[in-house]
């Protein structure tokens, strides 16, 4: 009940940076961890990249540091990864950078600090549950990562976690709780409760704290994209919890919710489970969340990119009114398009048809977000800031991502590209480069607000421009192997496939030799990456002590209500009560003398055709 | 601390205040939530391959927590209204109620779980299948397996008869422990355990059974074993004699462990040097085609006398050779060579291992699901069944064809239409509307099999008996409130000894059993976790609420109106789940 105190005063350390109620420190406690499970996730896939390139020599010093001797000899042979080591760290590279990774950085953080801001808000509608919200999160990741160090070890059976591959992996186990699998999905538990705390508290802040004036449409695209999100994670995700929480008790009591009649093994044999359950099901359940979870990590990136384009175009954001409706249309359609994920499990022609019609439906709303921000570029007077850097790096990256997914639509194509390169280079398109390169600009545009202090520009360009260049020589390359046919999850790139006895004979052999060589150039863009992240972390860390101070509470000149606070903002944000005027862009209007009229600023006519 | 708006007065433009959005925002997300799984019931019921448990519950106490639910539905409204009035014990009044239905529920939900872990089945080979309850029995030092009692003569000596799974006996005056009469046993001289995988459990198990026969398991000759080439002699890992124990199985596992890291980083720098070499001769080259060119590969030649030898696993003596006993899932039984779940290994000998079960439920239907699948005539396999070889269960056999026949007859007595005889120019009953289903032909309920041995014990003549005059000697829905009762009913229930190889697959009535029990524990089960979580809600409300009370009635108010609308959608969720899982 501290709420009834008055506590600006002295706030324990505890309360004030662990357990904080207030949504910035929340937000700010989010981005951190989450650029540490990134940071987590980026180095499984360096290992993972080191086995495609090089799957007959050790791992290499700098890479096998991380570990202990012990460690190693338990899951390296010879110091090589093995296929086991790179399902594990397969499995659990998607798993942190999806869900401990980019949602809780998108939604997590940004949404967190900059939402309630936006609205003019004084905090989240329900701050003890915010703080929960990001504890349970925490607990979660942890209790999914502490699997690593298990005899176990973590999950092996994909981030998709299919039954029954799933649902009886590490069955040799004879304690089945403190096995990788099991692991990861209480790990799923935790982390579906705590983006249930968090959506339900966004969308009621988004509702009934908005502040006075700030209607539905005066609302920047952001918070828009907020409400959407959260949507999306408050229906999508339950239903994701239920094939979890099957998959537990399958694993657990040794039911057959996902495991057909008569399952056969090599170690096992005729599997000793009552059968009749159905692997489909699980499918069925966990893309339901799984394609809605895209636009989960989608829109918070699109809508930082929004944010930062019209103050460094210096115009309003084009088509604002149709970006809205575009986002709710996506949101709606994302939740019925889950089984184009599924076209080669048999469901036959007539729902295929289906799902591939609503597909290509979902790619207008796409385009008109996408278009509207490139339109908005148009004859602006554009500042190459950092954020803008970025932000205009996103765009095309992100259309290179939404592009090659069309082909994945349709089910005929998808016949000859479902579990190859080309899925992965798709979609890593479309969350690297794309919304990696979105949250990175938000993280440019808002540090200033946050510490008070601008992160440092050549810093910025030796970070943006080697990524840039990187991410392209990774994931380009990739739609190519998989045109070629290489199959996603070949732990030794394609290797086996070299037929020994000459080229004639096999024939996949000879396509594969043909692109085998792009792995070792795809692993050195991923490494060289790693090196170009090291600007960041110190621009990130340095810029708090060593950046330029900001000038004023609004450097970038932005409307937006989050720039009428003080720099950094204290508790309860707003020093005094914001009221909004005109809509969230209103930048160089003829009838007003400076080139952006902020949203709080008093109309000075009365008869204004602002008011 | 910044004051947040709407806490309890609702904002003018939305007309509501947070908590009431979030409610239903939750609300809704809960609705995702049930509704995955009654999407999943649909989708594992309309594709499942096994005939599907219809009605199988005993519908009484559903029927019931269907009432108590809403009742407490109807109390929580009253408590919220009684707040509203400013009538504080009327408050806690109906509160209590509310939550005494909510303990009530939840009391009879473990009763009627527990009468479900307490019941066995099993499918058997041919796919019938038999419901019942498991028979004791207890094993001697020359490995014989004796039957203790039955439920029902163990009831009269004074011990509860639902035991849980393994009870200890020492009220028999042995060493021995009871166990339920389902186990694989498996006589032993020799053990070989594997370190790195080796289970406490299982460990402590092995100990205690032989310590209960005055056998010893132990390591006929010393172990040692070197940690990495430093260690100038091997280390001693067990003595001569040295008894089984996990002292020494964590002491060799942690041996073992140091040599596999040893002799890793050993292989590991080897490996590097010779990648280096090669890149160094042949510098145009990629590592694939070195590798498959000239083949990389550990020199073990160079580093032989570094590597030491890994003892993974030990193998202990077993004196004399004894009979160990297992649950079926513990062990994969071979004649000669059984395997632990842990990856012990036993060698030695399998013994007879049969199911022993007072069978309350005798089930057909999937075995005529299987007949029909291949052609061939229900009836005919039915007769060949090996459950049928025993002269109890045939007997009920017999008198069950008679009934369903009966039942038929009354069928079209009752449903019959009639239809013109043209021969006679007389009417005739035929084509009835109902027919006796799948269920009523080829499945004998416990109902049923009390009734019938009834009619036998009574000697009565069952061919002269109508199918109402049989049905009045079922006990009814009240003497079997959650099933059979093994206690005061287990004259009826006909023992059946099964050999292992007769056994498909078995379980008690838990998620294991089948789909439908899999999505039974586990829908009912998050409902229950629902009503415990609002509970304590509430209950917190009822018990600490006073405080708000005084400060900020109308906040409290709020509160309970939250809670309730939360209760509300716990018991519609019931009302949704007491129809599916009972009555259909």
């Amino acid at each position: 009940m501290s709420e009834h105190h008055d506590d600006h005063h002295q706030q324990s350390f505890l309360s004030k940076y662990v357990f904080s109620t207030d949504h910035k420190t929340i937000g700010i406690q989010y981005g951190i961890t989450a650029l540490l499970f990134l940071a987590f996730g980026f180095y499984l896939m360096m290992v993972m990249r080191w086995s495609i390139a090089y799957p007959h020599e050790p791992l290499p010093d700098w890479m096998s540091w991380v570990f202990t001797d012990g460690w190693k000899a338990r899951w390296l042979q010879d110091g090589k990864v093995t296929g086991e080591t790179y399902n594990m760290f397969g499995a659990m590279h998607g798993t942190i950078m999806v869900f401990l990774g980019i949602v809780p950085l998108g939604f997590g953080a940004f949404g967190n600090y900059v939402t309630p801001l936006q609205i003019g808000a004084v905090d989240m509608a329900f701050p003890k549950l915010n703080m929960m919200s990001y504890w349970i999160y925490a607990v979660g990741g942890l209790v999914m990562c502490a699997s690593f160090f298990f005899e176990s070890g973590a999950a092996k059976s994909g981030w998709t976690n299919y039954s029954p591959l799933a649902a009886i992996a590490d069955s040799q186990y004879v304690n089945q709780w403190l096995t990788g699998q099991t692991l990861w999905l209480i790990g799923l538990v935790f982390l579906i409760s705590s983006s249930l705390l968090g959506s339900v508290n966004f969308i009621t802040t988004i509702i009934n704290l908005r502040a006075k004036g700030m209607t539905w449409m005066r609302l920047p695209f952001f918070v828009w994209a907020m409400l959407v999100t959260g949507f999306l994670l408050l229906l999508a995700f339950p239903p994701l919890e239920v094939a979890g929480i099957m998959q537990l008790v399958d694993r657990l009591t040794g039911s057959s919710f996902f495991l057909p009649s008569g399952l056969y093994t090599k170690t096992d044999g005729i599997l000793e489970v009552s059968g009749s359950g159905s692997p489909l099901l699980f499918q069925h359940l966990f893309w339901f969340l799984g394609h809605p979870e895209v636009y989960v990590l989608l829109l918070p990136a699109i809508a930082c990119v929004a944010e930062i384009i019209p103050p460094n175009t210096r115009k309003p954001l084009w088509g604002y009114r149709s970006m809205v409706y575009a986002v709710l249309v996506l949101g709606f359609l994302s939740f019925i398009v889950w089984a184009h994920h599924m076209y080669l499990t048999g469901m036959g022609p007539v729902v295929s048809t289906f799902f591939q019609t609503t597909t290509v439906l979902i790619s207008i709303p796409s385009v008109i977000l996408l278009t509207s921000l490139i339109i908005s570029l148009w004859g602006g007077s554009i500042r190459f800031t950092m954020p803008m850097i970025w932000a205009c790096a996103f765009l095309p990256m992100f259309g290179i991502g939404g592009l090659t997914g069309l082909p994945l639509a349709f089910n005929i194509a998808d016949m000859h590209l479902h579990d190859t390169y080309y899925v992965i280079g798709h979609f890593h398109y479309v969350v690297a480069p794309g919304i990696l390169f979105g949250l990175f600009a938000g993280i440019y545009y808002w540090y200033p607000k946050i510490t008070g202090r601008y992160m440092s520009n050549f810093l910025g360009h030796l970070h943006f421009w080697p990524s840039l260049i990187c991410m392209n020589l990774i994931f380009f390359p990739m739609l190519m192997q998989g045109m070629a046919g290489f199959h996603r999850r070949w732990y030794n790139g394609g290797d086996a496939y070299l037929d020994k006895s000459g080229e004639g004979v096999n024939v996949f052999g000879a396509t594969v030799f043909e692109h085998i060589d792009l792995n070792i150039l795809m692993s050195w863009g991923a490494w060289i990456m790693a090196l170009a992240q090291i600007p960041f972390i110190i621009n990130f860390f340095g810029a708090r002590l060593f950046g330029k101070k900001v000038e004023s509470d609004n450097p970038w000149e932005a409307t937006t209500l989050e720039w009428a606070t003080p720099t950094p903002p204290g508790h309860g944000n707003f020093i005094e009560e914001p009221s909004v005027y005109r809509g969230p862009y209103e930048y160089s209007r003829p009838d007003h003398d400076q080139d952006f009229y902020p949203q709080w600023a008093e109309p000075k006519k009365k008869d204004s055709p602002d008011a | 601390m910044v004051e947040i708006p709407y806490i309890f007065k609702p904002r003018k433009d939305t007309g509501l205040c947070n908590s009431k959005i979030a409610i239903w925002l939750f609300l809704a997300s809960e609705v995702m939530l049930f509704g995955g799984l009654f999407s999943s019931y649909i989708f594992l019921r309309v594709f499942s391959d096994y005939p599907w448990p219809e009605r199988t519950l005993p519908v009484l106490p559903g029927l019931i927590n269907t009432v108590i639910l809403i009742i407490s539905s109807v109390t929580v409204v009253f408590a919220w209204a009684a707040l509203k009035l400013r009538k504080w014990s009327q408050f806690q009044f109906y509160m209590a109620i509310t939550l005494i239905c909510a303990a009530f529920f939840m009391g009879l939900k473990a009763l009627e779980y527990k009468a479900k872990f307490n019941h066995q089945a099993a499918r058997l080979s041919d796919f019938t299948v038999v419901e019942g309850h498991l028979g004791y029995a207890k094993i001697d030092k020359e490995g014989r397996v004796s039957k203790v009692y039955h439920y029902g003569d163990h009831a009269e000596k004074g011990h509860g008869a639902d035991h849980g799974d393994d009870s200890q006996g020492d009220s028999h005056g042995s060493d021995y422990k009871e166990f339920k009469h389902n186990k694989i046993f498996f006589k032993t001289s020799e053990i070989e355990v594997d370190v790195t995988s080796a289970s406490g459990k299982y460990v402590d198990e092995l100990i205690e059974q032989a310590h209960a026969a005055g056998s010893k398991i132990y390591l006929e000759e010393e172990v040692g074993a070197k940690r990495s080439y430093k260690d100038e002699s091997p280390l001693q890992v067990g003595a001569q004699g040295e008894e089984l124990s996990k002292a020494l199985i964590k002491r060799a596992k942690s041996v073992f462990v140091s040599a596999r890291t040893a002799n890793g980083k050993l292989r590991r720098d080897n490996l590097s040097e010779q990648w280096a070499e090669a890149k160094a001769e042949h510098p145009d080259l990629r590592g694939w085609q070195i590798q498959k060119e000239y083949g990389v590969d550990v020199d073990l030649e160079a580093i032989k006398d570094r590597l030491v030898p890994m003892k993974k696993s030990l193998v202990f003596k077993v004196e004399p050779a004894t009979t160990f006993y297992f649950k079926p899932s513990w062990i994969t039984e071979g004649e000669s060579l059984s395997k632990l779940k842990d990856n012990t290994i036993l060698q030695g000998e399998l013994q007879d291992s049969p199911m022993v079960i007072s069978i309350d439920g005798l089930d057909f239907q999937h075995l005529v699901m299987k007949a029909e699948e291949r052609q061939q005539d229900p009836e005919t396999i039915i007769e060949k069944s090996w459950v049928l070889k025993d002269e109890n269960t045939r007997q009920l056999w017999e008198v069950h064809k008679m009934m369903v026949v009966k039942l038929e007859e009354k069928l079209l007595e009752e449903y019959g239409a009639y239809k013109k005889d043209d021969e006679h120019g007389r009417y005739q009953k035929g084509d009835p509307k109902r027919v006796p289903t799948e269920k009523d032909h080829y499945r004998i309920d416990w109902q049923q099999i009390v009734a019938y041995g009834k009619a036998l014990k009574e000697g009565k003549d069952i061919s002269a008996m109508t199918y109402d005059e049989m049905k009045e000697l079922r006990p009814g829905p009240v003497a079997g409130f959650t099933g059979p009762n093994h206690k005061t009913m287990n004259e009826y229930f006909p023992e059946l000894s099964i050999p292992r190889n007769e056994v498909r697959f078995d379980s008690t009535f838990t998620p294991k059993w089948n789909t439908y029990y899999a999505l039974y524990f586990t829908i009912t089960g998050l409902h229950g976790l629902h009503v415990i979580g609002g509970g304590i809600v509430l209950g917190y409300y009822m018990f600490f609420g006073r405080k708000m009370y005084e400060s900020n009635p109308d906040w409290l108010a709020n509160r309970v109106e939250v809670g309730g609308l939360f209760w509300h959608f716990v018991d519609l969720v019931w009302i949704f789940l007491f129809p599916i899982l009972y009555l259909m």
